[in-house]
């Protein structure tokens, strides 16, 4: 899957002039918790409601400061073609949650961890299909052949759906 | 997607309890009406551009919501 397939919010930027406050209203308004900040199509910062908590308000910043003195820079991009993969080494190894998406290095998106627990969620019947055939069959009765005999097993009453591994969905 | 100035876009609520988002498109940066867009929150009055994901949609200028 490509990312930008698994980019599923909207992605919202301001330009690094805005206020804090300008920005604070943005991100209220559209929903969102983190705002893309961007000049001239290129993302130069990424400023989340966290950030506006640490570094503009904790300290007593004036509301009326530029955005671009409390954003985050530089930022994490992820070509909006790339494998989802791509995305999933790059919140590994920058440890963040968030992940600017760019295409000809312009901004066209954002993508989250949870954009990325969406699919995986999704993805877990499919993963969890070998293991549950494992654990059915290593919990059966076995035939006790010892002395030849074959202990009566009662039937469970319900039916147990297996695959065997590697079968498809 | 494609928007004209005057359309509004609505943006899904992504949890439960969570309104919808309405904004205005009052300019279009892309080609042939593709994004971004210059979009205004109603509520406030603030600018900010638009970058639709698959949580938007267009409802053309004119048209109420259902």
């Amino acid at each position: 899957m490509r990312i930008i397939e698994a980019t599923r919010r909207s992605g919202i930027a301001i330009t690094p002039d805005k206020t804090v406050r300008g920005a604070a209203l943005v991100m209220e308004q559209a929903g969102v918790g983190a705002l893309a900040i961007i000049d001239a199509e290129r993302v130069v910062g990424i400023v989340t409601d966290r950030d506006l908590v640490r570094r503009a308000v904790s300290p007593g910043l004036p509301l009326d400061v530029r955005i671009d003195s409390v954003m985050t820079a530089p930022v994490v991009t992820v070509d909006a073609d790339a494998d989802l993969g791509e995305a999933v080494a790059l919140f590994r190894s920058h440890k963040v949650r968030r992940l600017a998406v760019v295409r000809n290095e312009k901004f066209v998106g954002m993508i989250t961890v949870d954009d990325l627990l969406i699919d995986v969620i999704a993805l877990l019947p499919d993963l969890l299909r070998p293991v549950r055939s494992e654990i059915f069959k290593s919990s059966a009765p076995r035939s006790d052949t010892s002395n030849g005999l074959t202990p009566e097993i009662e039937s469970p009453g319900y039916q147990i759906e297996t695959a065997e591994q590697g079968e498809g969905p | 997607m494609q928007a004209a100035i005057g359309d509004r876009i609505v943006i899904k609520g992504h949890h439960i309890g969570e309104p919808d988002r309405d904004c205005e498109v009052l300019e279009v940066r892309g080609a042939d009406g593709g994004p971004p867009y210059l979009v205004r929150w109603e509520q406030d009055g603030h600018e900010a551009l638009f970058f639709p994901g698959s949580d938007a949609a267009v409802r053309p200028y004119g048209q109420t919501a259902t």
